[in-house]
């Protein structure tokens, strides 16, 4: 009898491991899209007027039930619920599409470009090349979303690299690699969550936040950093993906629709985030905040060795060599347009 | 071969804890040794808290002290209750097994990504506490269904049924989910575990809609692993440490020799210092695991009645939510797009007034039922001072840690956890490292589990709701039918007792408050105002049964049934209520500050 018990037990451990299941289809396909940005932002605005647009313009065959703030989760949890097609879409920041492929990680090399115009060429030019390595993880790309250029917020000026250098620098929990290459190049690197950057300001844990003008008026944290570094260490770079198992339950002439619809929304972010940006700076120095411009060939020097370092390290050799030609390319054309590090 | 499992279970737990005891300070000392920390040390201690939590749920299981509502005692002694917890059990054992099979899920995905937490340690690695965990459980809910073949029999019916659903889907996908929901509450009201209630109920609605049950397990691993969880299980085991030694008996002296010439002072003394560290460890219901087991004895030998002292110490760890600088207000000021400081002023007074209301009520019980008195010496009180001095640097030793920039919330609760360690085993000697210490972890990693697996399936409940656009609808069914401001806020106050009762705070925080903060402006009321309430009112959810984590938390903590908490939890509750209403209605309480300061 308590053999019998047992091998019930053993039977139902098995079982555990083995079952799968099976998926069924539907005629509406029901696109359930989530994002980190921000309720009421510009982001998460573009994101509703893509929603009302597509369930327009495909006559309900499409919905897409947008979930923004972070309700379902931070972008690796997103990732994971897409995964197992709990979700559908999502509207990634660079963190969630690095880690679905490092080649992402481009948009992150510090310094590499000059301009918003210069960085929609070499989008432009990179499109390609990255939207095939999404789908061979499984997503398909959907548009392009500007999110604005990071700066770098301190408690005390800063006015040369080393002074940079020895300031506890905020990174973010979770990329080692990233925290990795601060260290090798001399910088004081704190990993810490989004979260506890107020408190660590507050403390000193860390005294340097690299972040976006319109993230530091909206979390608050330029309050803590009166000394904006005009730097333009890296721009913010996201995009909307779907999941190919959605997307090719979507109608061909449907799929033509949604991106139609998704590349108008990634036109007016590329003409209103800037536009926004410049106000949240206006609006922060208004209540105190200083901005001081970084320029001159001891930055230039510098930050052309700092960029060299992530080739490899943190992007793949052949992405970064691909989105250095595009960018010397849109350079020779544009010989007016690199004057010095810039936020514009 | 049983008992040596169970030891090596039990080890492999303790030693985990005290890994994440261990890390963190060491990140400490390299970081400032070389300026840089130990590579990943940040996640491995996020993810040891998941193993500690799922390992110490499966040890819960195994002792048969997973957490229900204490309703089974209802059910008539003898064969009806042995059928009805047997039943309760498969019922249980059912939906762990789907739950472990949505860990599985989970794990294979990961591994396909290859993924990795640090230094080359992949993800699925770290995620494997989860199937491990709710397959033991499963297991062991099902062998504890009774002692006759029978129960054991009913409860290996359950895994099995369990299975049929993994396997056969279509048994649930598109078909109306409430029978297996009234299966499961029937199942509740016998006895069965919370976890499975809360769990089952997300899979269940989950695979109704069609949507794979891992979703659930992925807001567990999510939760589990959050970066500021940690502090939890650390302050916890500082708790516990101190709780085993000497140490209430020292601080019951320094009440007695200051404050007991005061009516009711000891209980107003328990309040305040509640109040005070939940407002630094950033909420919830870390109070009570952490100083309850030192004060509960305290008050108890002060001659304070029993119920009276659960009720107190249940609510305080809610006390101080609305005093800076605790995390749900800069959560809330964030989400809500208000400044920060501006949150913190409007919170003082209703802060105060709650814990000034909460300390009231220990007055009248002190004079009501004539605690001992003792006049004020100078002499004692010095003496008593001197004697619980390392006791009372704890406070400070935790503050110091957190605002010299040398540690941050999780590194200064591993330093209060060594602090806790050093006193009681090598300065007053009360804890035997030998003897005492083994026990001590597995009885906390047991508490700090049983607590997990039920927050980490409520977590994906939550995720149900929230993709349902449930709030939401809510909002607009208030909108559609309130006109009057008097109204609107009294449905806001039962709308956000309902939001606390099931959701986790942040959650609730990040979910809900973009919703109300318009229909506030609609209605007229003042941004931080609205604020304050909504946190007030989630202070008062965490106190309500089911997913009050505070009824659960001093459940374990002083090991009463859930029912028997709620019971001495209910008139404190109801003076909060009061406390909240006041909040509500009285704006000035919140404004007053405000404009004074501007």
């Amino acid at each position: 009898m308590r053999h019998v018990s047992r091998s019930i037990l053993a039977l139902a451990v098995a079982a555990l491991v083995v079952v799968s299941a099976d998926v069924p289809s539907a005629q509406t396909v029901n696109i359930k899209l989530a994002s980190v940005v921000p309720e009421g932002s510009i982001w998460s605005n573009s994101l509703r007027q893509m929603s009302t647009e597509v369930s327009k313009e495909t006559g309900g065959r499409v919905t897409l039930t947008v979930f923004a703030g972070g309700s379902q989760g931070d972008e690796s949890t997103v990732l994971r619920k897409m995964r197992l097609d709990a979700l559908q879409a999502a509207a990634l920041t660079g963190v969630g599409l690095g880690t679905i492929d490092g080649a992402f990680n481009v948009f992150d090399v510090p310094f590499f470009f000059d301009s918003y115009d210069e960085l929609n060429a070499v989008t432009a030019a990179l499109t390609p090349t990255l939207a095939k390595r999404l789908d061979a993880k499984g997503f398909v790309l959907v548009n392009w979303g500007n999110g604005g250029w990071t700066q770098i917020f301190t408690k005390k000026p800063v006015n040369t690299v080393n002074e940079l250098k020895k300031a506890k620098l905020w990174t973010s929990a979770g990329n080692d690699r990233m925290v990795q290459w601060f260290k090798s190049n001399g910088f004081e690197p704190r990993a810490m969550a989004m979260t506890d950057i107020m408190t660590g300001l507050t403390t000193g844990m860390v005294e340097a936040v690299p972040t976006t003008p319109i993230a530091a008026l909206g979390y608050q944290w330029y309050k803590q950093t009166p000394n904006m570094l005009d730097i333009g260490l890296a721009p913010v770079v996201g995009a909307t993906i779907v999941t190919k198992k959605a997307w090719n339950a979507i109608a061909a002439e449907d799929r033509q629709k949604i991106l139609a619809s998704a590349a108008a929304v990634q036109k007016q972010l590329e003409d209103n985030v800037p536009r926004t940006e410049a106000t949240a700076i206006a609006e922060m120095q208004r209540r105190g905040l200083v901005v001081t411009k970084a320029s001159g060939p001891e930055w230039r020097k510098e930050v052309d060795g700092l960029a060299a370092t992530m080739r490899g390290e943190m992007v793949p050799k052949d992405m970064f060599d691909l989105a250095l030609k595009a960018r010397d390319a849109y350079r020779k054309q544009h010989p007016a347009a690199q004057a010095a590090p810039a936020a514009k | 071969m049983i008992p040596i499992l169970s030891a090596l279970e039990d080890g492999i737990a303790a030693l985990a804890l005290a890994a994440m005891v261990v890390l963190p300070l060491a990140e400490i000392v390299v970081r400032r040794i070389f300026g840089v920390g130990i590579p990943g040390s940040g996640p491995f201690v996020q993810h040891l808290t998941l193993w500690i939590g799922f390992l110490g749920a499966a040890i819960a299981a195994r002792d048969g002290k997973l957490l229900s509502l204490a309703t089974g005692t209802f059910v008539p002694e003898g064969r009806p209750r042995q059928i009805a917890s047997a039943f309760a059990s498969a019922v249980a054992a059912c939906m762990s097994t789907i739950l472990a099979w949505g860990a599985v899920q989970l794990v294979r995905s990961e591994r396909e990504v290859g993924s990795i937490i640090a230094a080359g340690v992949p993800t699925w690695v770290g995620q494997l506490a989860l199937p491990i965990g709710f397959t033991l459980i499963a297991l062991r809910l099902a062998w504890r269904a009774g002692t006759s073949w029978f129960a054991r029999a009913l409860g290996a019916a359950g895994i099995l049924v369990g299975i049929a659903l993994i396997r056969y889907p279509g048994l649930l996908e598109n078909r109306p989910a409430w029978p297996g929901l009234v299966v499961v509450l029937v199942a509740a009201a016998v006895g069965a575990p919370i976890f499975a209630i809360l769990g089952g109920a997300g899979v269940l609605l989950f695979m109704s809609d069609g949507v794979t049950p891992a979703t659930v397990l992925i807001e567990t691993y999510s939760l589990s692993v959050s970066p500021t969880l940690p502090a939890i299980p650390l302050f916890t085991l500082a708790g516990f440490i101190l709780a085993e030694g000497h140490a209430s008996t020292r601080l019951l002296r320094v009440f007695r020799a200051w404050f007991g010439w005061i009516p009711g002072g000891t209980a107003v003394v328990c309040a305040i210092l509640c109040t005070f560290f939940t407002a630094f460890t950033g909420g919830s219901g870390v109070t009570i695991l952490a100083v309850g087991g030192v004060l509960f004895p305290a008050l108890l030998k002060e001659g304070y009645r029993d119920r009276f002292s659960l009720g107190l110490l249940t609510t305080s760890g809610s006390l101080g939510l609305l005093l800076p600088p605790s995390l749900p207000l800069i959560l809330y000021a964030v989400v809500a797009q208000i400044p920060i400081e501006d949150l913190f002023i409007g919170g003082i007074l209703p802060g105060i007034l709650l814990t000034a209301m909460i300390a009231a009520w220990g007055v009248r019980e002190g004079m009501r039922f004539a605690t001992t008195r003792h006049p004020f010496r100078t002499r004692e009180a010095v003496a008593s001072l001197w004697a619980a001095k390392w006791e009372l640097a704890m406070p400070l030793v935790v503050v110091f840690a957190m605002f010299s920039g040398l540690a941050t919330a999780v590194e200064a609760a591993a330093v209060t956890a060594l602090y806790a360690l050093l006193i009681q085993t090598v300065i007053h000697r009360d804890l035997s490292l030998r003897r005492d210490l083994v026990r001590v972890f597995v009885e906390c990693v047991l508490v700090i589990g049983g607590v997990l697996v039920i927050l980490g399936v409520a977590v994906g409940l939550t995720n149900y709701l929230v993709g349902v656009q449930l709030p939401a609808k809510l909002v607009n069914w208030v909108q559609a039918h309130i006109e009057s401001r008097l109204a609107f806020l009294l449905a806001l106050n039962v709308f956000l007792l309902v939001v606390g009762w099931l959701m986790e705070i942040f959650a609730a925080i990040v979910v809900v408050v973009p919703l109300i903060v318009p229909l506030g402006a609609a209605f007229g009321i003042h941004p931080v105002h609205l604020g304050i309430i909504f946190v007030a009112n989630l202070e008062l959810g965490f106190l309500t049964p089911l997913v009050g984590i505070n009824i659960f938390l001093a459940s374990y903590r002083f090991k009463r049934p859930v029912l028997e908490v709620c019971r001495a939890a209910l008139p404190f509750m109801a003076i909060l209520a009061i406390g909240v209403l006041v909040i509500t209605y009285v704006p000035w309480l919140t404004t007053g500050l405000l404009t004074m300061f501007r």
